[in-house]
């Protein structure tokens, strides 16, 4: 068949569905069936899926024209969706399509949720298209015999790409390709991706390095503009509203109009504590919405989650309280209103938060923002602008993830084994380790042939076994087993499953969460009020309750920082504000607050740098105000605090928010001396940030995923119980053994580098102490805690930093006692 | 180095986490875990292999500086089944002059006539002088007793939300818990009442950090 008469079977099976095709959809199978690989730049509820799925199949008509009669076996695709909750959607789409065309081709979904028996059966029969997750992908070429399973793959496509781009599962999925390359000769790779600052790059990371791949690939991007109108919910009286908090329970009677006027509604909250405590609120003052009101977040058990996603198609629901969990991906038509509580944190995330509501063609998208605390009306006001201007971010890629690497190795080792020398250039061609070098790449098969890089006299050390022809491999089954749990761990604290005692599972909390409790203690989670009668093997055993309480479960984590981007954006909104602009709703309701700040200190002007002391019970606080984002706050603190701590022995505490950063003491700060010695300098910026890290402990935070993720700590699987307790040991202790024994470790080095650019931003951090040396530098010395500095001198989540000898620091502290 | 007085007796407490039993001329020595570096290396986990060797130089440091009659380990000697390290005890016991014995831990699974080969002698607890030695913590009225097992640990707080987390020598009135001797060991932080008495380590000293 030629490829015009595939084409119009595509456009035949429209027409009888009564659609019309889009120009980027079109633009896709023919790319796709002329052999290209590329990258889809497509939002969700376009119509992705048949972009990429209908080529798919017709490229298989196209080698088997008698398919109506013969079905050949052997997988076709394999689909990749970073969230396990889009797999079925996925799945009906295609379906629906294959069946239509009575190609006889089959699909199957394999994650974390698919039964044992419906893997077997998969390994046996693979089905034509593989809907799958990065971890289940890794999982797969974890089994015997991968490469002739995946022989005959036609298609690789990775959905929701930029998802998965700034994270380590991207890097997972770029070493999954660098294999499938070679074991799928026929094999087409296609990204799919919303809008991102940097989709040429997504593209390149996509591909890898080898120029074959990269030339014979395009981007196609879908031309969809829709329109977002944004209203921020103000609050009547500005007087009576906090300056600091996150909830925004007080402007809960604010959105009660609004869910009562629409269809559906959905309500995004940040964390997924918020999200409980805003569905119980909701509840309590409004009981009529009982049984319309549902909560979807990543912790609650799956068939609650895919009831709540079903409701929302069937429009038995009035609302729903979320979280990002329903971000992405599944469309769901009836949504009319869309709810954002508190600061997004970034424009991309509120963006496609926006985009869920009204799918109408021609008619906007109407988001409403709920502050939850005064300055964020600053946010709302700053957000605006960024809508309409149409900012995006960049998702930055990880480079050299040495964790990932040797994860992946011993991956490999587990299932057929490899040779070093065929897999290091693909390995070199991946974007992540295109800068590997020789040493590196040894060092990395030395840590997993001999825990280390020299062999030790009887060293007992045992993981990847070499053969006398090199090929690496785990002969040990027990290993083998161990590698492949682990291999699914996303990085979170040990969690626990929540289960009544007469069976029926809940969802899963976080185990700091519940071992603060007793037995008998009661606490409220997915909207129901639980008593913990006993804890068994990870799993939280409880039954309801009656009692009232206000324990609801609460999540670590999730705290987004603003981009740099939305900084830049709300940095001006707030300069406008020094010359009394006050030109936006937003602003004029704030008008109170400003003039407090004002009587008590200053609102900085766009040439100003805002610093201001004052001394309370806790100590000394001085809050500076760079406006530039939590990840540059944190990182110029610690710098700051650094450079302070060598002119004489002091301690500190450090809290950070997205508009300035504290130093809180119990000494004194004279900021002239910082003046004086210049600490704001750019000049050894990069010296003094790393000894700044040493000094704190954001490495070491940072050190805990790689240590999970190279498979140094072993943390068993939420729902099987392994005796595995004389292995547990903590990332904590493991860092501590690494700097005193083996501080050139590439894993020990990798948390500093990755704090250095995924967290601390050193870019981001020169071109704001850049500014900060042009603006004139304010100091105010006041008599209490000015508005714009309560939100962070009220902040629990600190870092330290100190050069005074602990002996000394302990003699004027106190033990802390049993209450 | 912190001197104190149980029952007439007279005892210091080392900063290695160490106690030193003048009146018996007795080491006491709780939860040194050896062999734990190597059971997670041969589980696949590359914990640095010189890390082992530390625990052994730190015991031969304390030992020479006591110059004690008797050590005595409080439990949780070795962490796992034998492994390599078993080797490296067996040379220390040789080197060492003093007797050694052992109150057997939780963690401790080697045969004890492995011990007896090398004359250690061990046993379930221990009776000495109105002195009860267990591993695991044990409230008597009628004896003071001195244990291991809980990694003891405690936080101090201080002006400008400063915090710390130490490890500790745990006394309440009736017993003295030790800290973690191994240096792959973890803390458990307690929470002290008014009554307790707590030695903190701190860069090599010993502080009393509680009002007692």
């Amino acid at each position: 068949m030629k490829q015009s008469e595939l084409i119009s079977i595509a456009e035949d099976w429209f027409q009888s569905k009564e659609w019309k095709s889009f120009p980027f959809q079109k633009q896709t199978w023919k790319a796709f069936l002329e052999g290209k690989h590329g990258l889809l730049n497509a939002p969700t509820g376009s119509g992705k899926t048949y972009a990429l799925w209908i080529p798919i199949v017709l490229q298989y008509l196209k080698e088997n024209p008698d398919y109506k009669t013969k079905h050949r076996k052997g997988i076709k695709a394999i689909w990749i969706t970073p969230l396990r909750a889009l797999s079925v959607e996925i799945q009906q789409a295609a379906q629906r399509f294959a069946d239509d065309l009575g190609t006889g081709m089959t699909i199957g979904i394999r994650t974390g949720d698919t039964s044992q028996s419906d893997r077997a059966k998969q390994k046996r029969q693979m089905p034509d298209l593989l809907i799958t997750t990065p971890e289940s992908l890794m999982l797969l070429l974890a089994s015997k015999g991968y490469d002739k399973t995946f022989k005959t793959l036609t298609a690789i496509v990775v959905d929701e790409w930029h998802e998965l781009l700034g994270s380590k599962r991207g890097v997972q999925m770029e070493l999954a390709l660098s294999r499938l390359k070679t074991v799928s000769p026929k094999l087409r790779i296609w990204g799919i991706s919303a809008t991102i600052g940097n989709l040429e790059e997504a593209q390149d990371v996509l591909l890898g390095m080898d120029p074959e791949f990269r030339k014979n690939s395009v981007l196609i991007k879908a031309k969809q503009k829709s329109k977002i109108e944004v209203r921020s919910i103000i609050p009547k009286k500005m007087e009576t509203f906090p300056w600091r908090g996150h909830l925004g329970i007080h402007l809960l009677e604010e959105i009660v109009p609004i869910i009562k006027a629409s269809k559906t509604t959905i309500i995004f909250t940040n964390t997924r504590g918020q999200c409980e405590i805003w569905f119980q609120k909701l509840l309590e003052k409004h009981p009529e919405f009982a049984g319309e009101l549902a909560m979807h977040h990543g912790s609650i058990a799956k068939d609650t989650r895919l009831w709540v996603e079903q409701a929302i198609r069937n429009e038995s629901l009035l609302a729903v309280v979320a979280t990002s969990s329903l971000d992405l991906g599944v469309d769901f038509a009836p949504v009319e209103t869309v709810i954002q509580i508190g600061g997004p944190k970034g424009v991309a995330k509120f963006l496609q938060r926006a985009g869920r509501s009204n799918h109408r063609p021609g008619e906007a998208s109407v988001i409403y923002f709920l502050p939850t605390h005064a300055l964020e009306l600053l946010e709302a006001s700053a957000l605006k602008r960024a809508v309409k201007e149409e900012v995006v971010e960049d998702r930055t890629p990880y480079l050299l993830s040495f964790d990932v690497l040797i994860q992946y190795l011993v991956t490999l080792a587990v299932s057929e084994g490899f040779f070093a020398t065929e897999i290091f250039p693909e390995i070199k061609n991946t974007f992540c380790f295109q800068g590997i070098t020789e040493e590196q790449w040894n060092w990395c098969l030395n840590f997993i042939t001999l825990g280390s890089q020299s062999l030790q006299a009887y060293d007992e050390y045992k993981k990847v076994e070499v053969t006398p022809e090199g090929l690496f491999k785990v002969e040990s089954r027990r290993i083998a087993m161990m590698h492949r749990l682990s291999i699914g761990t996303i990085v979170s604290d040990s969690m626990m499953l929540v289960k009544y005692v007469s069976g029926g599972f809940i969802g899963t909390i976080e185990e700091w969460f519940i071992s603060k409790m007793k037995p008998g203690d009661t606490f409220v989670f997915a909207g129901r009020t639980l008593e913990l009668v006993r804890l068994r093997q990870m799993q939280a055993q409880v039954r309801k309750s009656n009692k009232r309480t206000r324990n609801i479960v609460s999540f670590m984590g999730g705290r987004l920082p603003l981009s740099s981007q939305m900084s830049k954006i709300l940095r001006e909104e707030m300069q406008s504000e020094a010359d009394h602009k006050r030109n936006t709703p937003e602003l004029k309701a704030l008008s109170h607050i400003f003039d407090r700040q004002e009587r008590e200190s200053i609102v900085p002007g766009e040439n100003e740098f805002l610093i201001e002391t004052f001394k309370t019970r806790e100590g000394y606080h001085s809050i500076f105000y760079p406006f530039e984002g939590r990840f540059v706050h944190e990182a110029m603190s610690s710098l700051l605090a650094y450079r302070i701590s060598l002119l004489s022995p002091i301690t500190f505490s450090l809290a950070y928010n997205d508009y300035g950063f504290e130093l809180l003491s119990d000494q004194f700060l004279d900021i002239q001396t910082i003046l004086d010695n210049n600490l704001f300098s750019e000049e050894y910026l990069y010296d003094d940030l790393q000894k700044s890290l040493n000094a704190t402990e954001l490495a070491r935070r940072k050190f805990r995923d790689i240590a999970v993720i190279s498979g140094m700590v072993f943390q068993g699987y939420p729902n099987k119980f392994i005796k595995t307790k004389h292995l547990q040991s903590n990332s904590q202790l493991l860092f501590d053994v690494f700097r005193d024994y083996e501080p050139n470790n590439l894993l020990y080095l990798q948390a500093y580098r990755e704090t250095f650019e995924h967290q601390l931003e050193e870019g981001r951090l020169r071109l704001a102490l850049e500014r900060i040396n042009k603006q004139e530098i304010i100091w105010k010395q006041c008599q209490k805690a000015t508005p714009f500095s309560f939100p962070i001198i009220t902040d629990r989540l600190r870092e330290k930093l100190s050069s005074e000898k602990l002996a000394d620091r302990i003699k004027r502290m106190t033990l802390l006692l049993e209450k | 180095m912190k001197k104190i007085q149980i029952n007439t007796q007279n005892f210091t407490l080392h900063p290695s986490g160490a106690i030193y039993w003048e009146d018996q001329k007795m080491l006491l020595i709780a939860d040194v875990h050896l062999g734990k570096v190597v059971h997670f290396r041969k589980y696949g986990a590359p914990v640095p292999a010189t890390a082992a060797y530390q625990n052994f130089e730190k015991l031969t440091e304390v030992t020479n500086h006591f110059e004690p009659d008797t050590v005595c380990f409080l439990g949780d000697l070795f962490h796992s089944k034998l492994n390599e390290e078993w080797n490296d005890f067996e040379k220390w016991v040789e080197y060492c002059k003093a007797k050694v014995i052992l109150i057997s831990g939780n963690h401790d699974i080697i045969p004890n006539y492995l011990y007896e080969d090398l004359g250690v002698n061990v046993f379930d607890e221990l009776l000495l002088d109105g002195f009860y030695l267990t591993h695991h913590p044990t409230e008597l009225e009628e004896m003071f007793n001195f244990s291991g097992h809980i990694h003891p640990g405690i936080r101090m707080k201080g002006v400008g939300r400063q915090f710390l987390r130490l490890p500790c020598f745990y006394k309440t009135e009736n017993q003295l818990i030790l800290p973690a001797f191994g240096n792959f060991t973890g803390k458990h932080i307690l929470t002290p009442s008014e009554k307790d008495e707590v030695y903190a380590i701190v860069e090599g000293e010993v502080f009393c950090v509680s009002k007692n």
